[in-house]
């Protein structure tokens, strides 16, 4: 069936290949606590040692649920993202090991001198998989309903283009996008997969025609191919796709003849479907799963989200028992997140030392500042006037300390870490109520700002204002000062400037004003069948361009 | 008789509008809306695009505008836009109810076949222990869960003998095996009530009567005995519709199968009114059909039913 390519890497771009991985490896190493679980047969060294990529097969990826839509804006979760990501090509790529932006559908982009005007060049001889040209006048229609959305098809403006005004064609193949207020971020925006470029006929369809996968039109490396609804989506090559991201190991049509998405909801089921080869890759591998699958030779990968926030409980502060700064602060040092990696966790998960995760552009390290202290947590709990009652849960003017978390129940490690943190709590004399797992819930908590605790992490390409700022998404309350920290590092220029600023926004969130108790790093624990060599985006996403599979 | 069947039927017209009506008012009660849902999924809910889209679809009526109109739109065979999955209640729906119906179908097919092989051989069996065994089966199908089987089977057949595929791919055994499972479960109380009917009848004198006249207990036992048991189970068989469409909304999640099963989960969460409703109505229906197909049959198999209803029995007779 399968065989070698002979249009395969020179040894330049071998060698490019190498270094990669090795850089890879690197990378994840310096991760500490050995983040990074690889076996030994299947592992990044081995994989360049075993040669060149092997064209041809069919890869079966088995995801956790079905995604219901797939309207580009919709892609804010793993489910539709980690599809699109492989429909859908977007102007810019964020490059892992550089941890820059790099050229995709645009080859260059620069800012105006007040921010307020970005351009783009767009990369000649781009077509859509219907044959239409990817051109400027469908960059500006797509960047168009990013940034108004479309009223008639429901479509809601993109949350990461806030403040947008126009996209213009501006020349041969320029397009120019103005904003209402400097954004030097704004950029990062176009490397989401909630940037995703469709063909602009898809623009013509209703809410249902664009969020059927079947009328989705990208120019991406894979098309879609026919389904089995909530069973299967079958998704072939592109043979002629020639525009990967400027640093993809793979410039040509993907390895793969396609993949076929499929959905393993029962997490029981996911490591002996790796194991048993019936799915080649797998998202959502349990801690306990994780070393009998490298024993038995197969893969882990721990894909690193890079792009999202960390782990951690939003704290909507604006409720009674939460509005006092120091009792936030009490519960972000009363967790014991070492206790938690210990017990729930495995070796392919970091704790948190921001909102941010390590490796984010303009991360910094607090984990020093919120570090375990559960009697100093209590002292504050004390100075915050919660005294404990009769029952050892702390009282204040009749009230008692009790919250609710809600979280959803896709993440395989959330529920058994909030259980826990239910009683390093009771500790401190505060009662938590875990409602992790409670989807219906978790929706009503996504809008409802009662719900004191909302557990999640959030792709952030918009930085951390459409997450922490006033009309947020996480806290659900206003917050000027924390808007004129976002306005700030918008209007900043320079980078190193920038990232001073962006410091200061993650000591807000994390220890002055504790609007977010982080917990650890995004990642998403893949398992891949033996023989089955993926790599993952910043977003945790596999990039079945560049994947491909062993000869049997 | 005739009179006796309308009825029935308009006894069925009014139990389906009173679920659509319950579940209408029940969703009301709920926190949030669907629409404020359905843009939160996607960004931070702009009030004012809610409010247009609340207004584009009616959200934004009075309740009983609301259910009015809704209520107009089932006659036109509109059941809505489900909004959670961005296509129409009916395309959402039919395109995988049939994967349902074969599920469905074929486990309750099974189901009555099962009851009733168990129920004939440990009626007619000599041996003791072998009549105790069976007995005692139909208590353990309805006590062990669905989905625990579903899992160890899978475990055991897909992953330690590795006959089958853990994903449907339509082969022979990822149908039988779901099929086997619900079905055990929903044969259960079938072959219950049957085991019960069938001592009542036994314990009637005309048996005395045919054991007198040297009938074979084979040809007393399918003759006589079984005729005059199946009414109960039928009844029962009616009402397995219900533990038919909810065992199967756990199978299908066990066997990751396309289905209502995802559609249900996906509906409730999402608080998609129109799409739960459809469901509702599909689920009271075919409850509510079947329930009437006994009630009709049941005069046939046992004239006693028209003689408690004046009604229809002043008109045979």
């Amino acid at each position: 069936m399968s065989k070698i390519i002979t249009r395969s890497p020179g040894s330049r771009q071998r060698g490019a290949f190498t270094v990669g991985l090795v850089a890879i490896a690197l990378t994840l190493s310096a991760c500490g606590n050995g983040a990074q679980a690889q076996n030994p047969t299947t592992g990044p060294e081995s994989a360049a040692a075993s040669g060149e990529p092997v064209e041809g097969g069919h890869l079966v990826f088995a995801d956790v649920v079905p995604a219901p839509r797939w309207q580009t804006q919709s892609a804010t979760d793993y489910r539709q993202a980690n599809v699109l990501n492989s429909v859908l090509d977007r102007l810019t790529y964020y490059d892992a090991e550089t941890e820059t932006l790099v050229p995709w559908i645009a080859t260059d982009w620069s800012p105006n001198d007040d921010l307020t005007e970005w351009t783009f060049t767009i990369r000649e001889g781009v077509t859509f998989s219907d044959g239409t040209p990817l051109d400027a006048e469908a960059v500006a229609r797509n960047l168009q309903v990013f940034g108004e959305g479309i009223t008639d098809a429901q479509i809601q403006p993109n949350q990461d283009y806030k403040n947008f005004v126009s996209a213009e064609v501006t020349g041969d193949d320029q397009v120019t996008v103005t904003l209402s207020e400097p954004n030097a971020n704004f950029v990062r925006a176009t490397s989401s997969v909630t940037s995703g470029l469709v063909a602009p006929s898809v623009f013509e369809l209703d809410n249902a025609g664009q969020n059927d996968i079947a009328q989705v039109i990208g120019s991406g490396p894979f098309t879609f191919e026919s389904q089995v609804p909530d069973q299967e989506i079958v998704f072939t090559a592109r043979e002629d796709y020639a525009w990967a991201p400027e640093t993809a190991e793979n410039q040509g049509a993907p390895y793969l003849d396609g993949f076929t998405l499929r959905y393993l909801p029962e997490v029981g089921h996911r490591a002996g479907s790796v194991s048993t080869g019936q799915a080649d890759l797998v998202r959502g591998i349990q801690p306990v799963d994780e070393a009998t699958l490298e024993a038995a030779g197969h893969s882990v990968y721990a894909a690193a989200g890079t792009d999202l926030s960390s782990n951690h409980m939003a704290v909507r502060f604006e409720n009674e028992e939460v509005s006092d700064a120091r009792v936030r602060q009490a519960l972000q040092i009363g967790t014991n997140r070492e206790a938690i990696k210990q017990t729930v966790l495995s070796d392919s998960y970091q704790l948190s030392g921001s909102i941010l995760n390590h490796g984010a552009p303009g991360f910094v390290d607090l984990s020093e500042d919120f570090a375990y202290d559960p009697e100093r947590a209590k002292e504050l709990l004390d100075e915050a006037g919660w005294t404990v009652g009769s029952d050892g849960i702390r009282e204040k003017d009749g009230q008692r300390l009790e919250l609710t978390v809600s979280a959803s129940s896709n993440s395989v490690v959330i529920k058994p870490v909030f259980d826990l943190m239910v009683q390093q709590w009771a500790e401190l004399g505060v009662k938590l109520t875990s409602r992790a797992g409670d989807n219906t819930f978790f929706l009503q908590a996504q809008t409802d700002e009662t719900v004191p605790l909302y557990g999640t992490r959030a792709f952030s390409y918009g930085g951390l204002g459409p997450l922490y700022g006033s009309g947020g998404t996480l806290t659900l309350a206003d917050d000027p000062e924390f808007d004129e920290l976002v306005d700030r590092a918008n209007a900043e220029a320079d980078e190193d400037a920038r990232n001073e600023i962006l410091a200061e926004q993650q000591d807000y969130i994390v220890n002055e004003q504790a609007h977010a108790i982080v917990l650890w790093d995004e990642v998403q624990v893949y398992g891949a069948h033996s023989g089955t060599h993926v790599e993952f985006t910043t977003g945790a996403a596999p990039i079945f361009q560049g994947a491909w599979k062993e000869g049997e | 008789m005739a009179r006796y069947a309308l009825g029935r039927v308009g006894q069925a017209l009014i139990v389906i509008w009173l679920a659509y009506t319950v579940v209408f008012l029940s969703v009301q009660l709920l926190p949030s809306d669907p629409v404020t849902i359905f843009l939160s999924a996607d960004a931070a809910p702009d009030p004012a695009v809610v409010a247009a889209m609340q207004a584009q679809y009616g959200y934004d009526q009075p309740l009983i505008v609301q259910y009015l109109g809704q209520l107009a739109g089932l006659f036109v065979g509109d059941f809505g836009y489900a909004l959670s999955a961005g296509q129409t209640v009916v395309e959402r729906i039919g395109g995988v109810i049939g994967s349902t119906l074969e599920l469905a179908g074929w486990a309750f097919v099974f189901a009555v076949v099962l009851s009733f092989v168990l129920v004939s051989v440990a009626s007619l069996v000599k041996v003791r222990w072998v009549r105790a065994v069976l007995e005692a089966l139909p208590p353990l199908f309805s006590s062990v869960p669905v989905f625990w089987v579903g899992l160890i089977a899978l475990q055991v057949l897909s992953f330690q003998l590795g006959v089958m595929s853990i994903f449907p791919d339509g082969s022979f055994l990822s149908l039988t095996v779901p099929v086997v499972l619900l079905g055990a479960y929903v044969s259960a109380p079938i072959a219950q009530v049957l085991f019960k009917a069938i001592e009542q009848t036994y314990a009637q004198p005309f048996v005395d009567v045919l054991r007198a006249k040297g009938a074979s207990e084979t040809r007393i036992f399918f003759a006589h005995i079984l005729k005059n048991s199946v009414a109960p189970a039928f009844t029962v068989m009616a009402m397995a519709v219900g533990a038919l469409l909810a065992g199967s909304v756990i199978t299908e999640t066990v066997f990751s199968r396309s289905g209502l099963g995802q559609i249900v989960l996906q509906g409730v969460t999402a608080q998609d009114i129109p799409l739960v409703q459809g469901l509702v109505l599909i689920t009271a229906t075919a409850f509510v059909v079947f329930n009437l197909i006994v009630d009709l049959l049941h005069p046939l198999l046992d004239p006693r039913v028209l003689k408690a209803h004046p009604a229809a029995a002043g008109r045979t007779r």
